[in-house]
């Protein structure tokens, strides 16, 4: 659990710390006030990045030079800390006194899932999101899967280069070398979804009611998932086209996923609102898949979300809100959160980056 | 105190010395007896005058070519390739390998613009084509660019007729499987051998 942050010229919000020591916090307030920042802070602690995808210089207050902020964490029974610093346009992330070189170990140590506005491209948006969507699910509930897929990245690159430089001479090397990590990347990908789709199809199910299930399938580029003479087949196959375009066309970053029902593709025909609910639960899912895999329960951010949703569907959706060790959720202050609340709820008031505490402590 | 300061300075871009460690090693040499310093200084400038590469394998040597390449009782038969120098002296230093070496002076990696042609790979192409070499054994590091340089080996010296073999990778002896690291742990899986 996080018990607080402390904040430190970082964006609009105050200097100074805000207790979270309650299984669910909400934070209520006009727009612009503060609370996505609030959220964006918690998934820097936990990720090393912005879940908005802004660069770091631009977390610096209007007007400063530097930002720090530092998570305190319970669990077990054991504290520990984390901090961020960005100072001379670097940022440094410490854990208790230690550097953290590596992003990769900071995700696994607090597992925090953000549902936000723009997860509606997953269930309506460019390919590249929805692969974006699987990888993440993926290096939450696997490890070793932010390996495999940084290897395929930097032989992907590194292929891309030679193509557009005519280096046919390694090239035929780098096909070697891109199969093979495009095989193990694919062959994960590929079991990763068969037990995702099983957790999202049964909370679909559940909250969607539109009586049939809808699943997920992995569409690789590379049709035929293990074979590497196929594969290599068809690189060699394209190559002349690589050249000419200097770029790989072929492979696991060209796969797709899709979201089927009753063997018909699901996004083209569904409803706006279906295709938000969609998105919603594909996070719901994630959570669930990685509490189900790594057996711990994953921090929620939910930005703004329940907003986009009629009653009915609102209420269920917060009946099925999976397993959490701790659930932040963002309102306006006309919505009805008060519906939601819990004995041990937090609720802040949010205003100009000011956290004032609405349970009189 | 320019001198001090100037000394510190030049300690803390070594490797694995920072700002703290440099200024003691500076306080030390002053403190230490004076021949020390000395002594020390000239070895230090005396090191790039008496080692060179050895124009055979590429290794560090004082005489060329090098004692293992000079050596009657190394197997001429087997050439152990590696990316650096100092790779040599870390396979001597097991005294396993009886072989001769062919250093390659670095991997391929496109990414930080070294191709093919950056490295010594015609030299190796000449050793094995000249013939008598019966195994090359690469121990290139196991990373992307380690792997592409292997397959790379391999594909040039393919017709050669010499055996191409890779180093195993995978748990350290004496080590517990429950401390190895993901990525060790990844790869000794990838490269299981048949029992
Ligand atoms: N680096 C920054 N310095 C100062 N203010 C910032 C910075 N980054 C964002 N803001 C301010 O934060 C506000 C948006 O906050 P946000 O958390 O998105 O609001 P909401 O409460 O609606 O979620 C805007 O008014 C914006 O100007
Ligand atoms: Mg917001
Ligand atoms: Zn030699």
């Amino acid at each position: 659990m996080i018990e607080n942050l402390r904040f430190l010229s970082y964006r609009n919000i105050a200097d100074g710390e805000v207790a979270l020591s309650s299984r669910r916090v909400f934070l209520v307030g006009e727009n612009g006030q503060g609370k996505s920042n609030f959220l964006d802070a918690i998934y820097l602690l936990c990720f090393g990045s912005s879940f908005r995808g802004t660069r770091d210089s631009e977390a610096v207050r209007k007007g400063g030079s530097i930002f720090s902020l530092i998570g305190n964490f319970a669990r077990d029974g054991m504290k520990e800390s984390v901090c961020i610093r960005f100072e001379n346009g670097k940022k440094t992330i410490r854990s208790g006194d230690k550097p953290v070189r590596d992003r990769k170990d900071l995700v696994a140590r607090y597992p925090t899932i953000v549902f936000c506005h723009s997860d509606f491209e997953f269930a309506h948006g460019e390919p590249e999101r929805r692969r974006f969507f699987f990888d993440q699910t993926a290096s939450l509930a696997h490890p070793g899967y932010i390996d495999s897929f940084r290897d395929f990245r930097r032989v992907l690159k590194t292929r891309n280069l030679a193509l557009k430089g005519k280096r046919v001479n390694i090239l035929d090397v780098l096909d070697e070398q891109l199969v093979t990590y495009g095989i193990s990347l694919s062959e994960r990908r590929q079991s990763i979804t068969t037990e995702f789709s099983g957790v999202f199809s049964d909370n679909h199910e559940k909250v969607s009611r539109i009586g049939s299930r809808v699943s997920i399938e992995y569409r690789p580029s590379w049709k035929f998932v293990g074979d590497r003479g196929k594969a290599l087949d068809e690189l060699r196959r394209r190559r002349p086209d690589e050249l000419a375009l200097g770029t790989t066309l072929s492979g696991p970053h060209r796969d797709r996923f899709s979201f089927i029902e009753a063997a018909r593709d699901f996004t083209t025909t569904a409803s706006t609102g279906q295709l938000r609910l969609l998105s919603l639960l594909l996070r719901t899912a994630q959570a669930d898949y990685c509490t189900r895999v790594t057996g711990r329960a994953p921090v929620l951010l939910l930005d703004d979300v329940l907003l986009e949703l009629d009653p009915d569907k609102r209420s269920r959706f917060m009946e099925t809100l999976p397993d959490h060790e701790q659930a932040i959720f963002t309102f306006l202050p006309g919505e009805p959160y008060e519906t939601y609340l819990t004995d041990d709820a937090l609720v802040y008031w949010v205003d100009h980056g000011r956290f004032t505490s609405k349970n009189g402590c | 105190m320019k001198a001090l300061e100037d000394l510190v300075a030049l300690l803390s871009r070594l490797p694995g010395i920072g700002k703290k460690s440099a200024s003691r090693i500076a306080f030390h040499l002053l403190k230490a007896d004076e021949s020390f310093a000395r002594t020390l200084a000239e070895r230090i400038s005396r090191l790039r005058e008496s080692v060179r590469f050895c124009s055979v394998c590429g290794a560090y040597t004082e005489s060329d070519p090098c004692p293992v390449c000079s050596s009657p009782a190394r197997d001429r038969s087997i050439l152990c390739v590696v990316e650096q120098p100092q790779d040599v002296l870390t396979i001597e230093a097991g005294r396993e390998y009886l072989g001769l070496y062919h250093v390659l002076g670095g991997l391929i990696a496109p990414l930080d613009g070294v191709g093919p042609e950056n490295l010594h790979l015609d030299a190796l192409e000449r050793r094995v084509r000249t013939g008598g070499i019966r195994e090359i054994i690469i121990a290139t590091n196991p990373t992307v660019e380690g792997d592409t340089t292997a397959l790379y080996v391999k594909k040039i010296l393919a017709g050669t007729g010499a055996e191409v073999t890779r180093l195993a990778t995978g748990i350290p002896v004496g080590g517990d499987l429950e401390y190895a690291d993901r990525l060790t742990l990844a790869r000794s899986f990838r490269g299981r051998v048949r029992l």
